[in-house]
């Protein structure tokens, strides 16, 4: 299936969870927040939750700023 | 008791309380624009400050540093922007998200109105203040230094207003200290200086005016020595803070000595 991840197009095996994904693409999860189709998925929900064929998924973190 | 405690012991008394923090340094410093992280790391230190803000942007997949990883988070308290938002509901996506990625429920709420000014846009800036409030966030806002929507955003529930001195990292200083003066009349919350800020004396002169503290990046990040104008801003803002808790003499049109005049 396929998911977007940060605006990317990415290619997951079915029953990938979050936190998998994240696994996959060697995410820090201490420092970051996840949302799923805009709404916000809990930390402790990340390894639980399945991710579905065309699921949007943004992962943010803090970079630099004023 | 030294004279050195003492005057210590006038500025601990006077800790800057922002909600349910409080913090003794009065510099809020960014985290933006340094030519390195090395540098920026020794800017931070240098500064003194306790709060340092940082962006909220997508992780790049592939990218092995980190900005935390320069950062002490248990001697900073980490203070999330929602900068690059230019309507209510792109920043109050952007305070959540700060919010769940678990550093603070602090959130430095900015809504600009245009690229070219950054000024802020004060509707969306009102009307994401509300929302987040009644979230439970820490709010504090930055805005123009309109005397009337730094209210609003106090009666709003902000829990500190945050007015610019002068378009952001534009280096100005402050540019109207009439309406500083006049936000600073009525204010229960605390003011902060935001933005603006190019040298060491426009941290004095906004600490001198009454504000509780001041926020800069680009004036330290982007000067020739970001390190030594970080320590030059942090004497400034104690300077500052000192000359207003010490009470200014008025301002007299005509001279008046300073030496006896008579009795020679």
């Amino acid at each position: 299936m396929r998911v977007t991840l940060n605006g990317e197009t990415r290619e997951c095996p079915e029953g990938t969870t979050i936190e998998r994904l994240l696994d996959l693409y060697k995410i820090d999860k201490s420092r970051i927040a996840v949302e799923l189709n805009l709404h916000i998925v809990p930390r402790k929900e990340l390894s639980a939750r399945m991710l579905r064929d065309a699921d949007v998924l943004e992962v943010v973190t803090f970079v630099g700023g004023g | 008791m030294l004279v050195a405690d003492k005057i210590e012991k006038r500025i601990e008394n006077t800790a800057l309380k922002i909600g349910r923090y409080e913090f003794t340094s009065r510099l809020f410093v960014g985290t933006g624009k340094y030519p390195s992280m090395e540098i920026m790391k020794d800017a931070l230190e240098a500064s003194g400050a306790e709060v340092v803000t940082v962006a909220v942007r997508r992780v790049k997949i592939n990218e092995t540093t980190s900005l935390l990883d320069y950062i002490d988070t248990k001697r900073y308290k980490i203070l999330p922007n929602t900068a690059g938002c230019y309507s209510a509901e792109e920043a109050i996506r952007t305070a959540r998200l700060a919010r769940e990625a678990g550093m603070s429920d602090m959130i430095k709420l900015e809504v600009l109105g245009d690229e070219k000014t950054l000024l802020p846009d004060p509707v969306e800036t009102l009307k994401a203040t509300e929302v987040l409030v009644k979230e439970g966030f820490t709010v504090l806002v930055y805005t123009s230094d309109d005397p009337i929507i730094a209210r609003k955003l106090e009666d709003a529930g902000a829990t500190s207003v945050m007015p610019a001195g002068a378009p952001i990292g534009s280096g100005q200083g402050i540019l109207n200290k009439n309406n500083i003066r006049i936000i600073l009349e009525s204010a229960k919350v605390p003011i902060i200086v935001d933005a603006g800020v190019g040298t060491a004396s426009d941290v004095s002169l906004a600490m001198e005016l009454g504000c509780e503290g001041v926020l800069l990046n680009t004036g330290i990040a982007l000067a020739k020595d970001p390190v030594c104008m970080a320590k030059a801003m942090k004497l400034a803002c104690e300077a500052g803070r000192l000359a207003f808790l010490s009470g200014r003499i008025p301002k007299r049109l005509y001279a008046k000595a300073s030496s006896p005049e008579k009795d020679f």
